[in-house]
């Protein structure tokens, strides 16, 4: 049974909209700090501006939720189509020496697949009242997307750009 | 009159410390921290209920990263550590971390008779079949043909050590391999780790991005074991046997006797410390 499929009630998907959204936050947070402990700031700022966001969707989210009494779910138990949630960073794809640019790039396929999760379940959950809650979540996260291309567009570096480093932590010794 | 406030429940970062991991960007070690506080908070432990003990390597520094009781200790001999305070304070739960080189070299012998003495604790060996703190030395997990390390520039041609297998034979009682690539599978086996009675241990399949690149490819060619667990270790040994290494779940599960010293007279076993500690009395 597919994921929307599951979604039959409205407290389960708010479950899972919360924890999607805290997960994404605390793995921005997590290549935050990666990116502080390897000296590069500028990333580093990026993915703690990226988790405060995620940390006000979140919130946006409890708030909905307010008097609910939502589920609680194992994290194993979510049954993600994705390892993780549809929101979260793949660690493998950063790099120590990437750019603002190419960190904007991973989140916006974050946001891109947060938005297909939201837009499944608006079109394929059975309960109505979620479809229509799951289709605002979609648009949502379809601004979030609009604004992180508007950001990539504002700055000077590249997604294309070539890292190189002259001593690399591989060189044996 | 006061009133009693029911706890709020610990959420998997409150299980983190405020160090930031010195660990690679892309590191799997992340992904069993992550595991960690996902099954400490699952479990509603208190946080001074825990203890993490690990040896030197990588992988041995998440003591530092999370909040539990944590012991960075001596090269090989993490179990030793938490054998010594798992004999003293049964109470706690012990976790015991560390790499494949620590592990299942260094602390070889210590791995296998932890296996066969069963003490309730759970053993996490991260394994990236590499010596990644020293710049990418062959471990005792390492292919055979593995030709990038200095000083095995041809490869080891030493057949690598099954840590499964390894543990079978010792006499672990509880055996399960995860992967980094899936948190929240590691985090269930985890769980179950905990609450297995006796001595658990699991293999993480953790990539090193810096001296094992290759390994990020794993994502792709892991999968679950298509059979359950089984309390037969005939049958969990031909499991290890005929498998490509890349299956992850429970593999083995029986209850043996749990090894527990005694720690006064009460328990039967007079540990003599009322003795030893005459001897500190001025």
């Amino acid at each position: 049974m597919s994921l929307a499929k599951r979604m039959t009630d409205l407290d389960t998907f708010l479950a899972y909209s919360v924890a999607l959204e805290e997960e994404a936050a605390d793995r921005h947070d997590e290549l935050a700090d990666v990116m502080d402990v390897h000296n590069n700031p500028e990333v580093a700022g990026t993915f703690r501006k990226l988790a405060h966001y995620s940390r006000l969707h979140a919130q946006e989210i409890r708030d909905h939720a307010r008097g609910a009494n939502l589920p609680v779910i194992a994290p194993w138990d979510f049954g993600w189509e994705t390892m993780e949630g549809p929101e979260t960073a793949d660690p493998g794809d950063v790099n120590y020496l990437m750019n603002t640019a190419q960190a904007l790039k991973i989140a916006m396929g974050n946001e891109r697949r947060a938005h297909d999760f939201y837009f499944d379940i608006s079109e394929g959950s059975p309960d109505e009242d979620v479809r229509a809650l799951a289709g605002e979540f979609a648009e949502e996260e379809k601004e979030h997307l609009e604004l992180l291309e508007k950001w990539q567009a504002k700055i000077p570096e590249s997604e294309e750009e070539v890292m190189f480093d002259p001593d690399p932590a591989h060189t044996p010794e | 009159m006061e009133q009693a406030t029911a706890p709020i429940p610990l959420k998997p970062r409150d299980f983190k410390s405020a160090i930031k991991p010195v660990w690679c960007p892309g590191c799997g070690d992340f992904a069993v921290l992550n595991a960690i506080t996902k099954a400490l908070a699952f479990l509603e432990l208190p946080r001074e209920d825990v203890a993490l003990i690990t040896g030197i390597g990588c992988s041995s520094r998440i003591a530092a990263y999370t909040s539990v009781y944590g012991f960075h200790g001596v090269h090989g001999r993490a179990l030793a550590l938490a054998g010594g305070l798992k004999a003293a304070r049964p109470d706690l739960t012990v976790l015991v971390a560390g790499g494949d080189g620590d592990g299942l070299s260094i602390g070889g012998n210590h791995f296998i008779h932890a296996c066969r003495r069963n003490m309730n604790m759970t053993y996490i060996i991260m394994d990236n079949e590499v010596y990644g703190m020293t710049k990418g030395q062959a471990s005792p997990t390492t292919a055979p043909d593995w030709a990038h390390g200095k000083l095995t520039p041809q490869g080891t041609g030493i057949r690598p050590f099954q840590p499964a297998g390894l543990a079978l034979t010792a006499g672990a009682s509880f055996i399960a391999r995860g992967f980094t690539g899936d948190p929240n599978g590691l985090a269930k086996i985890l769980v179950e780790a905990i609450r297995h009675q006796g001595f658990s241990f699991i293999q993480v399949m953790s990539p090193c991005p810096t001296f094992r690149p290759e390994q990020m490819e794993w994502k792709r060619h892991v999968q679950g074991f298509r059979d359950e667990v089984t309390d037969d270790p005939a049958i969990a040994a031909q499991r290890i046997q005929e498998d490509d290494g890349m299956s992850t779940g429970l593999i083995f599960k029986r209850e043996y006797p749990v090894f527990q010293p005694g720690t006064g007279t009460d328990s039967g076993m007079d540990s003599g410390m009322d003795e030893i500690e005459k001897e500190f009395v001025i």
